[in-house]
């Protein structure tokens, strides 16, 4: 049976009848809460409450309570003096050395050493860089963003954050790679598909790569830097966007407007964030495990066939005159290719003034992407790769000379 | 009788809003001295993130609580009373988050705290954001009654 328009149009209005209540709609608390946070005015100051209780306990679960509390506890008091007690060879012998502890000279002699960070074998930081520093991090991130996403809070931050994004060529859905950025770059580089153009993702995975420190790194930065990890994350923060503003006027191709749907604010599911916080943790694990225990490897018997020292006597000239940094880094930017986190635990070793290490940690951050990225943006494109490589090599120099140019205007380098 | 209930609701937040944007400058310039403030009640902090972020939030929420006062009845009017709050609840939540996490391990002498040591980290003297916590939840009562009201209004 074929209905006329007129017909249709009636039975849309007897449904509509049954099934639709009609009235004025009064504004409840939630709404207005949830106008307040999309707001610029009144949505901003919330937002910089929200990242403050995000980053305090991202600080307080993962340093005081688990890494300070108890993990370093287990791995320097515990499993480090047990491995070197039972692990065959001892102090000097390259397998010990590459296993368990490389140990370190003091006053002339070869020293065991005595915590996790420091002894750099595959068995010891390998095992402590992963469990005992990075998971307890990767875990509360990743709760607290899932908390987030379930309760209604990221769309709203998306929309406030869209006018400013728009200035670096991005717009608002850019937040999501960057906060999963903070938690992991590999999954930050895949989520860029969420962005319209090759312009906007080009963007997105260079900034992504060069000026968003994972997880790891800032969960080791929390342990080696507390005092200094706001400024380094300032600086970072700011080289974003600045980089950001310039890509955007060099880069040809379109940033095109976006329309965002706010839900309403919701109570959270617990089953929704267990499921998030698993599968994110469990596939961080899968990629960040074998790549820290093949990094102190790779970097061991790199430090052992004497390469890193080669390459930091060749670099020691850009080191020490560009970057005003002991030409030591050069092993730890060696090793910030296979994991930064274990690039950051590594310069904590070096001997150096509190200016050269905040310099060193953001070319950690910024000098090249960790290889699982690097794959990821290969997987994306190969041109995408190029570029960014390009932009981190500019970033690189541009904004790790800027830093020690700051210390001389200072008078601290 | 609910005007006059109303008006000392109004003065109510109009002081714990003043009090909070206090807090929140004192935090400020605490922080920028780059000594710590401690007496038998009140600690606050001189490290950027807890004074001069957390300062932040806390002159925000006090601005909130300010604001929303002209026409407190009207719906985002009360939002912003209750948004002043949950900066608070944020503040006053991480700092008793990190006392949490800062009593459980035992740190030189075992693998857990001791009794003493456990309640001892719950003693005074406490952050700004702690000591207003209380006050802040007098807003649950305002946005009860609000609804209340509302309610016998549409009865009516």
């Amino acid at each position: 049976m074929e209905l006329t328009a007129d017909q249709r149009w009636e039975l849309i209005e007897k449904i509509s009848e049954k099934t639709v209540k009609f009235g004025a709609y009064r504004h409840t608390l939630k709404d207005a809460i949830g106008d307040l946070t999309v707001r610029p005015s009144t949505g901003i100051p919330v937002a910089i409450a929200v990242l403050y209780g995000f980053w305090s306990i991202f600080g307080s679960f993962a340093g005081t309570l688990f890494t300070d509390g108890f993990m370093c506890k287990i791995f320097d008091e515990h499993w480090l003096p047990w491995m070197q007690s039972v692990f065959p060879g001892g102090l000097g012998n390259w397998f010990y050395a590459i296993m368990v502890d490389a140990g370190h000279i003091q006053n002339g002699m070869l020293t065991a050493s005595d915590n996790s960070f420091e002894s750099f074998g595959v068995l010891t930081s390998g095992l402590f860089v992963p469990f005992g520093v990075v998971l307890p991090a990767i875990f509360i991130f990743y709760l607290m963003l899932a908390f987030l996403e379930d309760v209604g809070y990221m769309p709203r931050l998306a929309v406030l954050i869209d006018t400013l994004l728009h200035k670096i060529g991005l717009h608002g859905y850019a937040i999501v790679p960057t906060i999963l950025g903070l938690g992991c770059n590999v999954p930050a580089v895949a989520s860029t598909r969420i962005l319209e153009t090759r312009k906007q993702r080009f963007i997105m995975m260079a900034l992504v790569a060069t000026f968003i420190p994972c997880g790891a790194q800032i969960g080791i930065m929390q342990d080696v830097i507390p005092e200094s990890i706001g400024f380094v994350m300032l600086y970072l923060f700011i080289g974003y966007f600045v980089m950001g503003y310039i890509l955007n006027k060099v880069i040809p191709g379109r940033a095109p407007e976006i329309l965002m749907d706010v839900p309403p604010y919701q109570k959270p599911m617990l089953k929704n964030i267990k499921r998030k916080v698993w599968m994110r943790t469990s596939g961080f694990l899968k990629v960040a495990v074998p790549f820290v225990l093949l990094g102190c490897l790779i970097v061991n018997i790199l430090y052992l066939a004497g390469t890193i020292d080669w390459l930091g006597n060749v670099f020691a000239p850009v080191f020490e005159g560009w970057f005003g940094v002991p030409k030591e880094t050069a092993g730890p930017l060696v090793a910030a290719f296979l994991r930064k986190d274990l690039a950051v635990a590594q310069l904590s070793a070096i001997h150096m003034t509190k200016y050269q290490m905040i310099t060193s940690v953001v070319l950690v951050s910024i000098y090249f992407p960790c290889v699982a990225t690097f794959a990821m943006i290969l997987k994306e494109s190969w041109k995408a790769l190029l570029g960014s490589l390009v932009v981190l090599l500019i970033a690189a120099f541009g904004w790790g000379g800027l830093l020690h140019l700051i210390w001389k205007l200072m008078g601290v380098a | 009788m609910n005007e006059r209930i109303e008006k000392l609701y109004v003065v109510y937040f109009l002081v714990l809003g003043l009090v909070t944007l206090g807090f929140g400058m004192a935090d400020f310039i605490v922080t920028a001295s780059g000594s710590e403030y401690t007496s038998a009640a009140l600690i606050i902090p001189n490290d950027g993130f807890r004074g001069g972020w957390g300062g932040l939030v806390m002159i925000f929420a006090g601005i909130f609580y300010l604001s929303g006062l002209k026409n407190a009845r009207e719906i985002h009017q009360l939002g912003k009373i209750v948004m002043g709050s949950m900066l608070i609840w944020i503040m006053a939540g991480t700092d008793i988050f990190g006392m949490i996490a800062g009593s459980i391990p035992g740190g030189e002498e075992g693998w857990f705290n001791t009794a003493k040591g456990f309640l001892g980290t719950y003693a005074p003297p406490y952050a700004p954001a702690i000591l207003l916590l209380p006050f802040s939840l007098v807003v649950i009562f305002y946005v009860h009654r609000h609804y209340r009201e509302s309610k016998t209004l549409k009865k009516a």
